[in-house]
């Protein structure tokens, strides 16, 4: 009796459409032994063969133009309290030589329109200048003492305030700044904060490095 | 004797799983879309025989599929179909090449009658500021132009071919007019042309049953990054300033007090000189 049930649970364990299979069998037993056991028995089993179904999931969506994803809303200005920061944000694309076009008043910040918006997949990128000859130095100097935790409020131009904390602050020599990560535009909503910094050439007038900041959502 | 058989069946239904799994994603992969622009026909997709797409609804799109590259044989059955042997369109052979992105559709020819065509997507990369437009007339319909804001920006535009603009990113209000016309068959419908994107554009269905529609597929990753950001020229955040304010001033000092040592030596000379003279 234990032995029995033993068994059946076994059987139980399987798909009901097997165990419907393996009934059905059962009738046919004298004949089972002697057909090859990999071949399913269809002929005996189709009025209950289950419909096919797909071996991979595959990801199937609506192309109605209702689907598409709304365009973000620009970022209008950026606060950071803890560093006295306070600046407007314009919207920016490139220069003549492929740059990232920034206002020369570095107390202006830019956000590169061909990326993420606020809120959106990727990295949204503000950059702005650390100082000029003419302005003196600009708030986002202040960036690369920043500690990680650094609360960061970017106002859209929709109303809606996306909130940041600060995770990292990184240096990165020019030639070798990976651009094509800065700008990434997969991955969870983030915000990349970008200015100048490290070293500086007398001769070229140009800093050596860029001070990129990540910064993560906060609920 | 129930044992045995059981065991016999669980190992043939294990070796049908293996035998439809698909190679792992690898590296020269094709990618394999599916749209589905045949009113009224729920279907399943059949590739190489093993059922991938079930009750495909139309207007839908699925995948994209990476599949190793090589000729794959695509059957559409109707959806209650037990195999692929009686297809309701095809079999098609798909070559599809290494790296390369395609959708296949399955649509009404021009007279309406279910078909299927296979379409390369242009994954090229775009440049900064830039996304691409690609419309597909798939519908059974004549030929048409597709207008953006009224004005016709292809023109001719025949069952089953398609055309590629590149435009600056923007939110266009498209149209379908029969070619030489501007009286709409389908829309005006907004389309966002976004950056760095192939926005392809299906216009499906059939005029005599006026249930021409839009879909639409989108491809990502084709923006460009900007090459640098140049964001500082004063040297005022340097960690490199070579000089100390106050040894500045000392060396200033020092230059005042040489000067002066210069000219009152020079005045001394001049006064030697003329009192020499006289």
């Amino acid at each position: 009796m234990s032995t029995g049930r033993a068994g059946s649970r076994g059987i139980a364990v399987l798909a009901p459409a097997l165990l419907a299979l393996v009934i059905s069998g059962c009738s046919a037993a004298p004949a089972a032994p002697s057909s090859p056991p990999v071949p399913a028995p269809s002929a005996s089993v189709a009025p209950i063969a289950p419909p096919p179904t797909p071996a991979v999931d595959v990801p199937t969506v609506d192309a109605s133009l209702a689907n598409q994803k709304p365009v973000g809303a620009a970022p209008s200005s950026i606060q950071i309290p803890s560093l006295n920061i306070d600046m407007a944000v314009e919207s920016a694309g490139l220069d003549a030589v492929g740059s990232m076009a920034l206002p020369a008043n570095p107390d202006i910040a830019s956000w590169y329109r061909f990326g993420p918006a606020p809120g959106a997949d990727g990295a949204t990128v503000i950059a702005a200048h650390v100082d000029s000859l003419r302005y003196g130095l600009g708030p986002f100097a202040r960036l690369a003492g920043a500690p990680a935790g650094t609360e960061i409020t970017v106002l859209a131009a929709d109303g809606v305030e996306h909130r940041y904390a600060l995770e990292s602050v990184q240096s990165a020599g020019k030639p070798e700044v990976p651009w094509a990560t800065v700008f990434d535009r997969t991955g969870a909503p983030r915000l990349t904060l970008v200015t100048c910094g490290g070293e500086f050439n007398y001769t070229t007038r140009q800093y050596q490095s860029n001070i990129i900041v990540t910064a993560v959502p906060v609920k | 004797m129930r044992k045995i058989f059981s065991i016999g069946i669980a190992a043939g239904a294990l070796i049908a799983l293996v035998g439809v799994t698909p190679a792992t994603a690898a590296e020269g992969d094709a990618k394999l879309s599916v749209f589905h622009g045949v009113p009224g026909l729920t279907v399943d997709v059949y590739v190489d025989g093993a059922l991938t797409l079930d009750n495909f609804e139309p207007g839908a799109l699925a995948g994209p599929l990476e599949l190793a590259p090589g000729t794959y044989s695509v059957a559409i059955t109707a959806a209650d179909a037990a195999d692929a042997s009686s297809p309701a369109i095809g079999p098609v052979d798909l070559a599809l090449e290494s790296g390369m992105d395609y959708t296949a559709v399955a649509h009404l020819d021009a007279a309406g009658q279910p078909t299927a065509t296979l379409f390369t997507n242009d994954t090229s990369t775009l440049a900064a500021g830039e996304g691409r437009l690609t419309v597909r007339h798939v519908a059974a319909a004549p030929a048409v132009d597709v207008l953006a804001g009224g004005t016709a920006v292809i023109t001719n535009l025949e069952n089953p071919a398609e055309s590629l603009l590149t435009l600056p990113t923007a939110t266009i209000s498209a149209s379908v007019a029969a070619t030489g016309t501007t009286d709409p068959v389908i829309g005006p419908a907004d389309v966002n042309v976004a950056e760095g994107v192939n926005t392809i554009v299906y216009a499906w269905g059939s005029l005599t049953d006026n249930n021409l529609a839009l879909g639409l597929q989108t491809i990502t990753g084709l923006h460009s990054s900007p090459g640098s950001i140049p964001a500082g020229e004063a040297g005022l955040a340097a960690t490199n300033q070579p000089v100390d304010p106050a040894a500045f001033w000392l060396g200033g000092s020092t230059l005042v007090l040489l000067l002066g040592v210069v000219v009152a030596a020079t005045l001394r000379a001049r006064r030697t000189a003329a009192q020499k003279a006289n």
